[in-house]
């Protein structure tokens, strides 16, 4: 920190002191030739120790909210596990833990043959806490830096005595700092809990890992906020190289516990890096430098990148659209279909690929299940039920990620009034309720949409890798049936927006609270009756549990009443903006 | 006034001759904060009506509430004869808005929101949206999120204007524009009232209230403190005298409407009520006056008199 205040205060002299401007100017000069090479000269980072307390204080709620948040979390996961397990359902864990399925979501399992309570802790919710790190990563870079260019703040910033690349360097320093505080939260709070690791190395190696994906994804914004003007856009592009360093991995790690040939791939990811540290089976430091490696290219990159071009430019140039509107922009439901279309599209493909991935392994799982004890395979309802068990939780799944999407969209209607969007078209001749209803029927239909595609691609992959067609219409089937449940979901979001948008986060809790049930209720061993709260386990997985047509009509029943309710709150109340 | 109008309403009821906008003692509170403290507002139809007021005072929650998008506390508000908030739809058919703060969709194009605000309200003149386009100098290709604030404006007065309605609300139209576009935006307007069109003109822009406006009301702290036409306002106000004469005028310095008297050499300085003019015309009269300069009221005194803090 002294280092930086010397930068700083080498940036401010010739401003300051107007008289010692000329001896310097030589040195200043030949700091301006290095900076052009793209590297870091000592102008490039004038203010950086303001410019760093700044964010500091910005951040001031933010910073501990993430910190505190993922350490809670860790906590949560380690206890819970640690209480819930007995050594008798630890072991039967294994065999669920070491499937193929498991693997591609959680990771490549190391130890889990042997298992202990922090092995199995780090097996299986690991990889959830490196998402919250990279997540954290991401938001915080983009944050400081292309959200305050294109809202021309940083204008304001650079026109003051800061260097070319100060914001950059700041953003990315303090996000560091903050990855390292959650490792020694993450330590803290693992190594105090239930589960006693045995080993204070292996407990800081673990969250040290989280910490350092949680670096290299903040080096892969700044890299991506170089790229596009608009923060949105370049959030949404390192989250495609978080989604796809997830699926490389998961691909690498399913290939890793089923004997295949493809876990190089593993190594392609920085989750893969900090998985294969391996804490409390190998306990090796060595991947993380990997880790360390891209860091420092992808910073080199940003750095160079953001030396070649103009302030709030972005690489990729916008490009002229139509000079009059088609023939779809007509109505306040073409307008709605417009503005989310974009977005559907792009998650129709995802979808879809996903399905598609997803729906190959079924192969691997039925043969897998070959290979198994009798006695396990009769317990998993034979080869066609494991295929079947497979399909259904899929569709669960899907519906979760779905739902995901669809309190995005629900949330996209309270940004539109609150950054003057809604004002000027509830000033023609749209009613309220007319507004509220396209849009709420585009998300509604988007999200059937979707989950129809998610198994579409799903049943093909199942039926190409089995060779039997008749799995298509089944699972495409089990997974639009999982629709209603998203819609009860967005009825809640839509109610809230009716009476108080500002409350609309509060369906996120919903949201989470549903998931975690519907994905870890069952393993945490809790009762029917706390698992019935959640929005995700009445519908029943389909091919392999019969459909309840009760929960359907329920489920619509009670998005229709809600959006009713929501579409009365919001033709009474204000509009509310900024 | 106010029995004024009010027979005229009861003689007219939902007629055409109904003033375009009658609000009476409007109330709205943001939690503990009075936006508006019992406004009264008179648009007649087919005037140009100024509407002034620091930062602050509620001209944007005035509009807002006409257009039925905030519902006010208590009070009456009609919208050429109607409920802005209860009919706000028919309502919207027949007028349009340029909001202070215009935000356009990123990704649609200029010319995409220009087409989907005309159609939403009913219908697209396409030869008239060309002209504006071609007039306002505005490249409809590009993308809303690339546009200046000027720019953006003028995508939204572009809508508004080239849309055939009895009533244009617009909230600081031209904060954004250069002066080649302020006197285009004028052209449009003086169009506007040709064509028997209201216009609730909110602005900052004196040289363009002036321009523009038969009426002018100020706001201040969420109530109308000043009404009237340009002249009737300028008589409730003083002129700045400057006299050339060599001896004191004993009897100006007793007379009420004479302010802030001061010698300075051979003249005299002196503001006075605008309508005390002529008996202190007749005063200076019996003297020796070797020139005299009389300045009325700008503006600007006006308002800064009704912005400052005295009351």
């Amino acid at each position: 920190m002294n280092l930086l205040a010397a930068h700083t205060d080498d940036g401010d002299s010739p401003v300051h002191g107007g008289g010692a401007t000329a001896p310097r100017s030589g040195r200043h000069h030949g700091a301006h030739e290095r900076e052009r090479g793209g590297r870091l000269g000592e102008s490039s980072l004038a203010g950086l120790g303001h410019l760093l307390r700044f964010m500091l204080r910005r951040d001031r709620l933010w910073l501990p909210i993430w910190v505190l948040a993922l350490s809670a979390l860790t906590a949560y996961f380690a206890n819970a596990i640690a209480v819930v397990m007995d050594s008798d359902s630890l072991q039967a864990m294994t065999v669920f833990a070491k499937n193929p399925v498991m693997a591609l979501i959680t990771g490549p399992g190391y130890g889990l043959d042997q298992v202990t309570i922090p092995r199995f802790i780090v097996g299986m919710y690991g990889v959830f806490l490196m998402i919250g790190s990279a997540l954290m990563s991401i938001l915080t870079v983009s944050r400081h830096t292309r959200a305050e260019e294109q809202t021309g703040r940083a204008e304001f910033v650079r026109a003051g005595v800061t260097g070319r690349h100060t914001q950059l360097i700041a953003a990315l320093v303090l996000t560091v700092f903050m990855n390292v505080l959650l490792s020694a939260g993450m330590a803290a709070a693992f190594g105090f809990s239930q589960a006693e690791p045995e080993s204070w190395s292996a407990t800081v190696l673990f969250a040290v890992g989280i910490g350092a994906v949680g670096c290299v994804f903040a080096a892969v914004a700044a890299v991506t906020v170089q790229l596009s003007a608009f923060a949105r856009a370049a959030s949404s592009m390192a989250g495609a190289v978080l989604a796809l360093g997830f699926v490389i991995r998961g691909i690498g790690d399913m290939s890793h516990v089923s004997g295949g040939s493809l876990d190089w791939l593993s190594w392609l990811s920085p989750f893969g890096w900090a998985q294969q540290t391996a804490p409390f089976t190998l306990d090796r430091w060595w991947p993380l430098l990997y880790a360390a490696g891209l860091f420092a290219a992808l910073v080199v990159v940003a750095v160079v990148v953001q030396s070649r071009r103009d302030l709030g430019a972005g690489i990729v140039s916008e490009r002229l659209g139509r000079s009059q509107a088609g023939p779809l922009l007509a109505t306040p439901l073409g307008l709605a279909l417009r503005l989310q279309g974009a977005n559907l599209a792009w998650w129709s493909n995802s979808m879809l690929v996903m399905g598609v991935v997803f729906g190959s392994f079924t192969g691997a799982m039925d043969e897998g299940a070959a290979g198994m004890p009798p006695e396990i395979l009769a317990i998993m309802g034979g080869r066609s039920g494991i295929v079947d068990g497979y399909l259904g939780y899929m569709a669960l799944y899907f519906a979760i990620i779905v739902a995901a999407y669809a309190v995005i969209a629900a949330g996209g209607l309270r940004s539109e009034e609150s950054s003057f969007h809604s004002e000027p078209v509830l000033a023609t001749a749209v009613s309220r309720s007319g507004w509220l209803a396209s849009w709420t029927a585009v998300t509604l239909v988007g999200a059937g949409w979707l989950m129809a595609m998610a198994g579409f691609g799903e049943g093909l992959g199942a039926a190409v890798s089995m060779n039997d067609w008749s799995l298509l219409w089944p699972t495409t089937l089990g997974h639009l049936a999982q629709t209603p449940s998203i819609w009860a979901l967005l009825g809640f979001a839509y109610l809230l927006y009716g009476f108080a948008p500002r409350l609309m986060s509060l369906s996120w809790i919903v949201f989470g609270a549903s998931a975690v049930l519907a994905l870890f209720g069952g393993m945490m061993q809790l009762d029917d009756a706390v698992l019935d709260l959640s929005l995700f386990t009445h519908i029943g997985q389909y091919p392999a549990q019969d459909l309840s047509a009760e929960a359907v009509l329920w489920f619509v029943g009670i998005a229709v009443v809600l959006i009713g309710v929501g579409m009365v709150g919001f033709r009474r109340r204000d509009l509310v903006t900024a | 006034m106010s029995t004024l109008t009010s027979t005229r309403r009861a003689h007219n009821q939902g007629a055409p001759a109904s003033a375009a906008i009658s609000m009476r003692e409007v109330v709205k509170s943001y939690g503990r904060i009075r936006a508006l403290d019992g406004l009264d507002l008179e648009v007649a139809r087919g005037e140009v009506h100024g509407f002034l007021g620091p930062n602050g005072a509620g001209k944007s929650t005035t509009i807002r509430i006409l257009l039925g998008i905030l519902r006010h506390d208590s009070g009456t508000v009609r919208l050429l004869g109607e409920d802005p908030w209860s009919k706000a739809v028919p309502l919207h058919r027949r007028l349009a808005y340029v909001p202070g703060d215009v935000e356009l969709w990123p990704g649609l194009t200029g010319g995409e929101a220009i087409d989907l605000f005309a159609r939403l309200h009913g219908g697209v003149d396409t030869r008239r949206r060309d002209e504006l386009i071609d007039a306002f100098d505005l490249d409809p290709r590009k993308k809303g999120r690339t546009y200046s604030k000027g720019n953006r404006q003028k995508v939204a007065l572009i809508s508004a204007l080239a849309s055939d309605v009895e009533l244009l609300l617009l909230d600081e139209p031209t904060a954004g524009l250069d002066p080649l576009m302020e006197a285009v935006f004028q052209d449009c307007i003086r169009e506007a009232k040709e064509a028997g069109r209201t216009v609730l003109l909110s602005s900052h822009i004196l040289a363009q209230v002036e321009a523009l406006a038969d009426r002018v009301s100020i706001i201040r702290s969420g109530r109308i403190v000043e009404t009237g036409t340009l002249s009737e306002l300028r008589h409730l106000s003083r002129t700045t005298i400057t006299v050339g004469l060599e001896h004191d005028v004993p009897a100006l310095s007793e007379m009420s409407g004479v302010h802030d008297l001061v010698r300075e050499g051979s003249r005299l300085h002196f503001s006075a009520d605008t309508a005390q003019l002529p008996r202190i015309m007749r005063a200076l009269g019996e003297h020796d006056v070797e020139s005299l300069t009389a300045t009325p009221p700008t503006l600007e005194q006006l308002l800064l008199r009704h912005y400052g803090k005295e009351e």
